[in-house]
């Protein structure tokens, strides 16, 4: 299998100044902890962490803006901070609240300049030009100026303007920040939909669980510069927490019940919301105790929603991280 | 019953004394934070007024075309003007931002706050430059023209009635934003040539020009008779210094107020230009 | 390859140009102060050629100083924000969306500039030449005149590029850039002849001010304009060249080093 992007114990460190005058010490912080990863080339992975993680640093490694303090990594083949001019012709990216639009023109100029920036033969332009215009149902704003354009339109502009030159991988970073509902299903879909049919490699970074679910297959998770997890999203899900939601509604009132590992999150009139620790106890242990308790008119069983179990990831106390004074 | 009314008015003038007093404060403070930008951008900006200054005591000192002033009386002018520039613009530092600030629906933010709307937005921040036009002129002053203590009495006041006129002119060109939507450029050509005509001697002009400097853009009001106030130590002319300032903020005011009715608040998006 | 590369260059100058004229009006609404500024000059040219007496002063005519004056005023006003531009780049990040182009980024901001600035020179300059006529009438216009100022220019141009971007790239260093600019841009106006022709400075001063760069963006440009003259206009394409040779060495160097810390740290 051939990949994309192969990262092997990368490492960075800044040399961050402190206090003032005479005190002043100059103090390593580690913002990249020997990360290793590898991507298949057509897959999607969400990159996923809290502010401050590592994410963006990671980025600016494999995009060859920075230079890592250790480790070694390859894109496409490259080795990004050496070969970064080959690199920039393989590779797109998009920054949420960074704009790569001229403000004051339409979209069409700003693709007509990337088509000269990135010298790509004039045919091949046109034929890509147009089929994205297609695609990213650009035709009613192509000739309106970007000031003029709604968040959504100018964002599936964006992304679209990134696609121009054939980029095998795609890196985007808070692509739908700030954007309504619809907009953000539609440049979720479009992401998605290019990733399967086109085989071009996404690398996402988000806060958005949405985000994650809908166009990620594979979730890699960092906190404090080191990797926590990377598994596939539906695993992530069903496995990570080790935690089912189960709604049950009863037709009386139920005789109280406890159970070690189950916890009541909310319960009202013959209604109850319980999240169960499956580490702690079977699910079919605690069924069993709902039937006895009373009749049961509906059960549902839910994995808990993506959302907390990030945030449950997040919340992990730093280990083994340290920063040492140089 | 009177007595009372006067009372209350009197703590809400004070009230408004510390606010302003407090706010100073805070706004140096948080400049502080960042003091070696703070301290650069003030000695660049005096830096720049010397050169500037230097540059046309030469101009006036080898081409005679002052009529009837010296070249004591324009460095006069400048200390004035650069003294009551930099005053306002410390003290108000949201004065130049209005129209951006109204432009984008920024006002939402000062309007709920329990004080005075207009005062409480201008005294929102604080520019470096200006603190550095302030500490020139006074220096250009005491330096250049060595006054006498009834003199430099007298500037400071007309120096602080020059500053209430510009607060008053940027309220008035800021407040363009509310009917002519974004106005900023035109509010800052306006500005500009206010600032451009207060700093050339006003015996240059006259005619129809004249009357514009007493009214479209007030520049006589820092550029004229200011300068001979000081030079007569005239009563007369400080009196219609002050009138002039005090017309000026009470219309910028006016249209301020009047054009708050028109306000929407802004959902505009940030975008780079 | 490498006439491949220029042309990318030049599709940015192209861009920015017409990014600029896609909102002349607002663009418009700024030639107002250029207005002003001329009324106030007819009025301290007028007055200062009556009261001396002279018919000319430094080898201009009053009509003559007049349309210097405009041209004078044209560059300095149509100059973009070159250093804020690339301070603001530095100082957000925003340095990166350039770098993962195939780009260089000094070559970027000088399309960049240069669309932008004709743009507005070619709008400052028109009605600024417009007023002018009407405060003075017309002086006499060559093709000789008009062929040095296009000559002239873009080096001159080019030269107050490369000058604001080194002021830019202190943002790596400095804490606050806007110093430097401010001084930069006074001493410009002032030792270049904004104001008053390099002849009426003191004599001597000028021979230094002429060798300066300042005068070779504003003073020489104008001056070949109004009263073009081929001995000047060798000696002035001389120093341009001189001073764009000496910028470049020294952006280069400047941006290396900056560039070596992006990669390092990030900006």
């Amino acid at each position: 299998m051939k990949h994309a992007v192969e990262l092997e114990e990368l490492r960075k460190t800044f040399v961050v100044k402190t206090g003032k005058g005479l005190k002043r010490e100059n103090k390593e912080v580690v913002a990249v902890d020997s990360i290793s990863l590898k991507v298949e080339e057509g897959q999607s992975v969400a990159f996923v962490g809290p502010n401050g993680a590592g994410k963006s640093t990671t980025i600016k490694m494999l995009t060859g803006i920075l230079t890592p303090s250790a480790g070694s990594a390859r894109v496409l083949g490259y080795v990004p901070w050496k070969e970064r001019s080959k690199l920039t012709r393989s590779i797109g990216a998009v920054f949420g609240q960074r704009s790569q639009l001229w403000y004051h023109l339409p979209p069409r100029d700003t693709f007509e300049l990337l088509g000269r920036i990135y010298n790509i033969d004039r045919k091949r332009f046109a034929e890509r030009r147009d089929q994205l215009i297609e695609r990213f149902a650009m035709n009613e704003y192509l000739d309106t100026q970007v000031r003029k354009l709604s968040l959504g339109q100018r964002m599936r502009a964006e992304v679209a303007a990134s696609l121009l030159h054939f980029p095998r991988v795609l890196f985007l970073d808070e692509p739908t920040i700030g954007l309504d509902v619809i907009a953000r299903q539609e440049l979720r879909d479009l992401i998605r939909e290019w990733n399967q049919e086109e085989g071009l490699t996404v690398f996402l970074t988000s806060h958005d669980a949405g985000d994650i679910e809908s166009v990620a297959k594979r979730v890699i998770i960092i906190n404090h510069g080191q990797l926590v997890l990377d598994d596939s999203v539906s695993k992530v899900k069903r496995h990570y927490l080790g935690s089912k939601l189960l709604s049950v509604k009863f037709r009386a009132e139920p005789t109280p019940f406890s159970i070690d590992g189950v916890e009541l999150v909310k319960s009202s009139y013959h209604a109850m919301k319980l999240e169960v620790d499956t580490d702690k106890v079977e699910i079919d242990t605690v069924i069993k105790e709902i039937l006895k308790a009373a009749p049961v008119a509906d059960i549902t069983i839910e994995n808990p929603p993506l959302e907390s179990v990030i945030a449950h990831i997040y919340s992990q106390p730093k280990e083994s991280v340290q920063s040492s004074d140089v | 019953m009177e007595a009372e009314k006067e009372e209350r008015l009197w703590f809400k003038f004070t009230g408004y004394l510390t606010l302003a007093l407090s706010y100073i404060k805070f706004n140096l403070k948080s400049q502080w934070e960042y003091r070696g930008a703070f301290l650069s951008q003030m000695v660049a900006m005096a830096a720049n007024n010397c050169v500037w200054v230097a540059f046309w005591a030469l101009f006036f000192t080898r081409f005679p075309v002052l009529r009837g002033w010296g070249v004591e009386d324009v460095i006069t002018l400048w200390a004035v003007a650069a003294t009551g520039f930099g005053l306002a613009h410390s003290v108000c530092g949201n004065a130049l931002a209005l129209p951006w600030i109204i432009a984008r629906g920024q006002l939402d933010v000062w309007m709920l706050y329990p004080r005075a709307l207009l005062s409480h937005v201008l005294l929102g921040s604080m520019s470096a430059t200006s603190c550095g036009d302030t500490v020139f002129g006074f220096f250009v002053y005491l330096a250049f023209v060595r006054p006498d203590l009834p003199h430099l009495l007298l500037f400071v006041v007309l120096s602080i009635s020059v500053a209430f006129l510009f607060v008053g002119f940027s309220i008035l060109t800021g407040s363009l934003t509310f009917f002519l939507g974004n106005a900023e450029g035109l509010a800052e050509q306006w500005r500009f040539s206010m600032i451009t005509f207060s700093t050339y001697p006003a015996t240059l002009f006259e005619g129809v020009v004249k009357i514009i400097l007493y009214t479209l853009i007030p520049a006589a009001f820092v550029s004229y008779l200011p300068i001979v106030a000081l030079k007569e130590m005239s009563m007369y002319y400080t009196a219609l210094t002050l009138a002039g300032s005090f017309a000026v903020l009470a219309i910028g005011s006016a249209v301020f107020y009047l054009g708050l009715r028109r306000y929407e608040s802004g959902n505009l998006l940030e975008m780079r230009g | 390859m490498f006439n491949s590369s220029w042309t990318k260059y030049l599709w940015i100058a192209w861009t920015s140009a017409k990014s600029n004229t896609a909102y002349l009006g607002e663009v418009g609404s700024r030639v107002i102060f250029l207005g002003v500024i001329l009324y106030i000059f007819l009025r301290l040219w007028q007055v200062t050629y009556s009261e001396t007496g002279a018919s000319e002063l430094g080898g201009l005519s009053l009509a003559q100083m007049l349309w210097y004056l405009a041209v004078t005023e044209s560059i300095i006003l149509s100059g973009p924000r070159v250093s804020q531009t690339v301070d603001q780049d530095v100082r957000t990040g925003q340095l990166a969306v350039h770098l993962i182009k195939p780009l260089s980024y000094p070559l970027y901001c000088l399309g960049n500039c240069l669309g932008e600035r004709s743009v507005r020179f070619v709008l400052n300059l028109s009605v600024g030449l417009l007023m002018v006529t009407c405060f003075v009438g017309p002086i006499h216009i060559t093709l000789q005149s008009v062929l040095f100022l296009l000559l002239a220019l873009p080096l001159a141009f080019i030269l107050d590029f490369l000058a604001n971007f080194l002021i830019g790239l202190g943002a790596f260093w400095l804490e606050d850039t806007t110093g430097l600019m401010l001084i930069y841009s006074r001493i410009t106006m002032v030792l270049g002849g904004m104001l008053i022709p390099i002849e009426l400075f003191p004599d001597y001063m000028q021979p230094y001010l002429k060798a300066l760069p300042f005068a070779s963006i504003v003073y020489g440009p104008a001056r070949m304009f109004v009263a073009p003259d081929p001995a000047q206009m060798t000696g002035l394409l001389a120093n341009q060249l001189m001073g764009i040779l000496v910028f470049s060495i020294f952006v280069y160097a400047v941006y290396r080093v900056a560039a070596g810390r992006i990669f390092a740290n990030g900006g």
